[in-house]
């Protein structure tokens, strides 16, 4: 056994195992047969299923839930999809299924909202309404349920069947289990120290102190723009004074990106020094890349606003420092935000459609419109004139 | 906390229900049901990772997915109506002469359960004696 000899933790794959023979079990047992199926004993197989695998996740996942909400919802969707899945499959009336079916649609469109993408959830519910609809009509008009018959009544090889199904999903979820530590580049820990599984959306590339630097470094930015900082006198302030302010936003942003090359200085900040090794990585290197643009800015940055602090009375020198501390700020801002995907992204969606992938639109389109035709050729009823 | 492996494990889940549905059942719209409900399980598998990620390429991959959906139900359809014209039944295994050569058929040799027998529908018998016709009856009737 290899497999089992390779993986760290033996006790959950052995809860994966439980509980997919447990599963497969269940269907096997809820699958229309002729002999009849036991409904009572396939349900108590998937509920413990189901039980193991909560035990399993909570286990290896679980942590005190900071988005109770979001929890409760993600577990209801998730339920709800799973469910009236295994109702579909195992439902010996077609209609039936067809209904389970759109509760399986309404779920995922559930998931789609909390993964914000709720031009996706709009997009399933009208399409699928639509095909739900049509396919339910078909089977009210094609299958007259008048007694059982070979096509609702009988299953090909209901064991092996659920077997090779099951088996996929306990390999998929081994895979998930063997490759999320490696993936992480923010390693996370229990209390005890054990490294914990997680993922949490966003991706981790900024830690959250360094988050938190980076807002603080906006918010002690904006003074910065403000003309009275350079030349009035009201606020009391030496020159020295700002001086060392400046200098105070400047390590704070330079912490967390790094120094710039011209400096004869050597540090490295801490995201590069923490997500150097996670170069293929295509987030860590757009994080890399902004870190880097924000390094660079930094540096003219601030010699201009001590330009600026030096000679008060030149106009010209506040007018582009002010101007070089807002777009600092913007850059910053952008950095603080990498990996947040807000859930107003419909605009969004439009244009990286239409600018990125016109071609695969027009090609959608196409075959569209082919699949039209196509459907109406195999459906005509040939030598029968209208 | 609920990160992205508990929504990889719930878009395998649907996957792998999808699998079994689309392997064991006969009736040829619960396999397309099925089909469809795999597709569902890699749609939010796209999206989840487009929420990790924080872009939006999954996203849009997605809605191609459902472009895919929509052209597949069409020509299936169709090919379901024509199937059922030629046979009168939408069993898959009718149709298993197109199997590979050197597979034997799947044979179905147990008997499918006999539905209970019908009643019939029960008989009133007329009980008390009819009421004698009022004079305003007459005049309606």
């Amino acid at each position: 056994m290899m497999l089992f000899a390779a993986i760290p933790n033996p006790q959950a794959a052995g809860q994966i195992v439980l509980a997919i023979l447990l599963a497969a079990a269940g269907f096997f047992l809820m699958l229309p047969k002729p002999r009849g199926r036991s409904v009572a004993g396939g349900t108590a197989a998937l509920l413990a299923a189901t039980a193991v695998v909560a035990a399993w996740l909570h286990q290896s996942f679980g942590e005190p839930m900071p988005d109770l909400i979001g929890t409760i919802l993600f577990w209801l969707f998730s339920a709800g999809a799973v469910g009236f899945g295994t109702v579909l499959v195992v439902q010996r009336n077609p209609a039936r299924g067809a209904i389970a079916f759109a509760f399986v649609i309404l779920s995922t469109c559930g998931l789609f909202l909390l993964l914000a993408a709720p031009f996706l959830m709009a997009a399933t519910i009208i399409i699928y309404a639509g095909a739900i609809i049509v396919t339910f009509l078909f089977v009210l008009m094609l299958s007259q349920a008048t007694g059982p018959s070979n096509e609702n009544d009988r299953t090909r090889e209901p064991l092996l069947g659920s077997l090779a199904g099951f088996a996929f999903v306990g390999l998929v979820l081994f895979t998930l289990q063997q490759t999320q530590a490696s993936v992480d580049p923010v390693p996370r820990t229990d209390s005890a120290g054990h490294p914990k599984m997680s993922a949490p959306f966003p991706a981790p590339v900024l830690t959250p102190a360094e988050r938190k630097s980076l807002a603080d470094a906006v918010e002690r930015l904006r003074p910065l723009e403000d003309d009275d900082f350079y030349s009035s006198p009201l606020i009391g302030m030496t020159g020295l004074e700002r001086t060392d302010r400046v200098i105070g936003v400047q390590r704070l942003i330079e912490d967390v990106v790094g120094v710039s090359k011209e400096e004869s200085m050597i540090h490295d900040g801490s995201i590069r020094g923490r997500l150097g090794g996670y170069r293929s990585d295509p987030q860590a290197k757009a994080v890399l890349e902004r870190a880097a643009a924000v390094r660079d800015l930094s540096v003219t940055t601030f010699r201009k606003v001590e330009n600026a602090i030096a000679s008060p009375s030149s106009r010209k020198d506040i007018v582009g420092a002010k101007e070089a501390v807002r777009k600092l700020q913007e850059e910053v801002r952008l950095l603080h935000g990498v990996g947040d995907l807000p859930a107003r992204n419909v605009g969004n969606i439009g244009l990286l459609l239409y600018a990125d992938h016109l071609l695969a639109v027009e090609l959608a389109g196409t075959l569209l419109l082919v699949a039209t035709i196509g459907a109406v050729a195999i459906a005509h009823r040939k030598g029968v004139s209208p | 906390m609920i990160t992205l492996w508990h929504y990889l494990a719930v878009a395998a889940a649907l996957f792998g229900i999808g699998l079994v549905g689309f392997l064991t059942r006969r009736n040829l719209i619960t396999l397309f049901l099925c089909a469809e409900m795999m597709l569902q399980g890699v749609a939010i598998n796209f999206v989840a990772f487009a929420r990790y990620h924080g872009n939006l390429e999954g996203q849009v991959f997605v809605l191609f997915i459902l472009a895919v959906a929509a052209c597949e139900a069409g020509v299936a359809l169709a090919l379901f109506l024509m199937l059922y014209r030629r046979d009168k039944s939408l069993d898959v295994s009718r149709w298993q002469a197109l199997r590979e050569v050197g597979i034997p058929p799947t044979l179905d040799t147990e008997r499918l359960p006999t539905p209970p027998p019908e009643t019939a529908d029960p008989h009133l018998i007329p009980a008390g004696r009819r009421p004698a016709p009022t004079a305003e009856e007459a005049v309606r009737v």
